[in-house]
């Protein structure tokens, strides 16, 4: 079987958005429960709210993108969904925001399910921008390479001994391919004694 | 006002010891306070073990107006009956050990978590030095969940595993599983196989390897109790159990109800536990005055309720009865206790309290 995914939050601490106190005191006695430290919030959080936060559990049906300090899917933090009305108006500002994990308020009582996905989702998305960060790096840095191909090939020789160089002064310096170039075109041949 | 109470137990099939003793608890108590004036009158039904038929008949009883429901024996029938409850309102008594990772609004937990099982009885191996450990369960929710979590108790504290294996559930095709015990030379067999599968697997392993009958702990079972012991015969000689009351602390209550009722005549926690639900529910109602599920369920759980099996306080959030566990090595088919905690621990179906430690018997003492 495959290893249990992240099912332990104990001494972590939990944000807990919602505008009316029945669900809310109901959530944080459940986060109590699983060793998880919860504060309850009504209004809009700010940056201060959320230092030291791990997790936040918000209202879908009262949510609006004011409320939180970060841009629409920017979370810094894994983010479970109460889902109440279901109006696809609110679902739609919920996906909007990239919520991790749902849990109908109708359900609270499988509220450790929902914080296990949401916080497997919200580390595959992180790896999944990971990813997408360095092949965007690398395609942006194809022009790069040609150019510092080109610009080597200028000094003397052809590009194949020009591309063999730029391929050395990588290994040796183990960057990437792309941060040589990038390296040869912004100092010039002797990158390697600008570089350390 | 009499009180309805649905019994559903499977009496009959593949786990049926499980259910006699478990319905004889509950008759019995309802006898008990028959006899003292409670009206209690019970709907008993018996699924025979099949799990598909588990649902209906919550169904029907909860339409029939039935609002709460002792039984279930596995975490499986127990699941195929939390969708009637929660479209009917009903409120489910279950009475037996089992997997945590589980707190719905519509069941309260009476039986031992793996905070009561798993976690005293893979300490206790390790405290005994073995240092071969085998795995072997039923392929369903309760093989799965009690072996990973062995796994990683047992490994956290540096007991190896020298071998993993699931059963399909009714299988009693074992042969290979035994070859690779003794191939492995496994001190330890922790055995998470339900129903008659156990028996055979358990008298194959005695055959086999005769050798280890009887030596402490050469099987490790998370939830045997006397409801099916008698089916082990000399086999059992040796078993560890772990569970929330054995016979040899059984009042005369519960010894009662089971001369009654069960038809092996034996006290187990199945029995105890169904007991003990029907004193709870009962104690419930007239606290509330009413058996609105809701309205019983929180004052039930206000505070603790006097019982067969002692003082039994229910955690009003996760729903879980704290127990006292205990551990036993049977012999010549009866269980004695060698450790139990000195006050009930509060269940953790979750296990939020636990870190990989070596434990120093934090609330076990030693009785001889």
């Amino acid at each position: 079987m495959s290893p249990a995914p992240l099912h332990n939050f104990a001494g972590r601490s939990a944000l807990v958005l919602h505008r009316s106190d029945g669900p809310g005191r109901n959530i944080v006695a459940r986060c109590d429960r699983l060793a998880i430290r919860a504060r309850m919030l009504r209004g809009d959080v700010s940056p201060e709210d959320m230092a030291g936060i791990d997790m936040v559990i918000l209202d879908i049906d009262t949510g609006d993108d004011g409320q939180l300090p970060w841009g629409a899917g920017q979370a810094p933090v894994p983010l479970i969904g109460l889902v109440g009305s279901e109006s696809p108006g609110r679902l739609a500002w919920a996906l909007a925001q990239e919520v991790d994990a749902y849990l109908p308020l109708s359900a609270l009582g499988n509220l450790f399910s929902a914080l296990v996905i949401a916080h497997e989702t919200f580390a595959r998305k992180a790896e999944r921008r990971r990813r997408e960060a360095r092949a965007a790096g690398r395609a942006a840095g194809q022009l790069d390479v040609i150019r510092a191909v080109m610009a080597l090939a200028a000094t003397g020789g052809d590009e194949a001994v020009a591309l063999k160089q730029l391929r050395a002064m990588a290994m040796v310096e183990r960057i990437s391919l792309e941060n040589a170039a990038r390296r040869i075109l912004s100092g010039g041949r002797d990158a390697r004694a600008g570089g350390r | 006002m009499t009180l309805r109470l649905g019994l559903i137990f499977s009496t009959t099939g593949p786990y049926a010891a499980l259910g006699q003793s478990a319905l004889a608890g509950a008759l019995g108590a309802v006898a008990t306070l028959r006899a003292q004036g409670v009206g209690i009158e019970p709907v008993i039904r018996d699924p025979g073990g099949d799990a598909a038929r588990y649902e209906a008949e919550t169904a029907a009883l909860l339409e029939d107006g039935v609002q709460h429901i002792l039984g279930a024996i596995t975490s499986w029938s127990r699941k195929e009956m939390i969708p009637a409850l929660e479209r009917g309102g009903g409120l489910l008594w279950y009475p037996c050990p089992y997997e945590g990772f589980e707190s719905n609004d519509h069941v309260v937990y009476l039986g031992a978590a793996p905070n009561h099982h798993v976690l005293p009885a893979t300490d206790w191996i390790a405290r005994q030095g073995m240092r071969r450990v085998y795995l072997v369960g039923s392929n369903y929710v309760w093989g799965w969940e009690t072996l990973r979590l062995a796994r990683e108790r047992l490994e956290a504290l540096g007991v190896g595993i020298v071998g993993e294996r699931f059963v399909p559930l009714g299988s009693d095709r074992h042969d290979h599983v035994l070859d690779e015990i003794c191939a492995q030379g496994a001190d330890c067999v922790i055995d998470s196989l339900i129903g008659p599968p156990n028996a055979s697997f358990l008298r194959g392993l005695a055959a086999r390897d005769p050798g280890r009958v009887g030596r402490a702990g050469h099987v490790v079972s998370f939830n045997q109790t006397e409801a099916d012991i008698d089916a082990l015969g000399p086999a059992a000689d040796g078993l560890l159990s772990a569970g929330s009351l054995f016979e040899g602390d059984a009042g005369a209550a519960l010894k009662g109800a089971a001369r009654r009722f069960a038809p092996n005549g034996r006290v187990s926690a199945f029995l105890a536990s169904a007991y003990a639900a029907v004193e709870i529910l009962v104690e419930g109602c007239r606290r509330a005055g009413t058996d609105a599920p809701r309205a019983v369920f929180r004052a039930a759980t206000e505070r603790s309720v006097a019982t067969a099996m002692g003082e039994v306080r229910i955690d009003p959030v996760l729903r879980h009865a704290a127990i006292a566990p205990r551990l036993a090595l049977a012999e010549g088919g009866r269980f004695h206790v060698i450790e139990r905690a000195a006050t009930p621990l509060p269940a953790d179906p979750y296990l939020t309290a636990q870190r990989a430690r070596v434990p120093p018997r934090p609330d076990l003492r030693i009785v001889r």
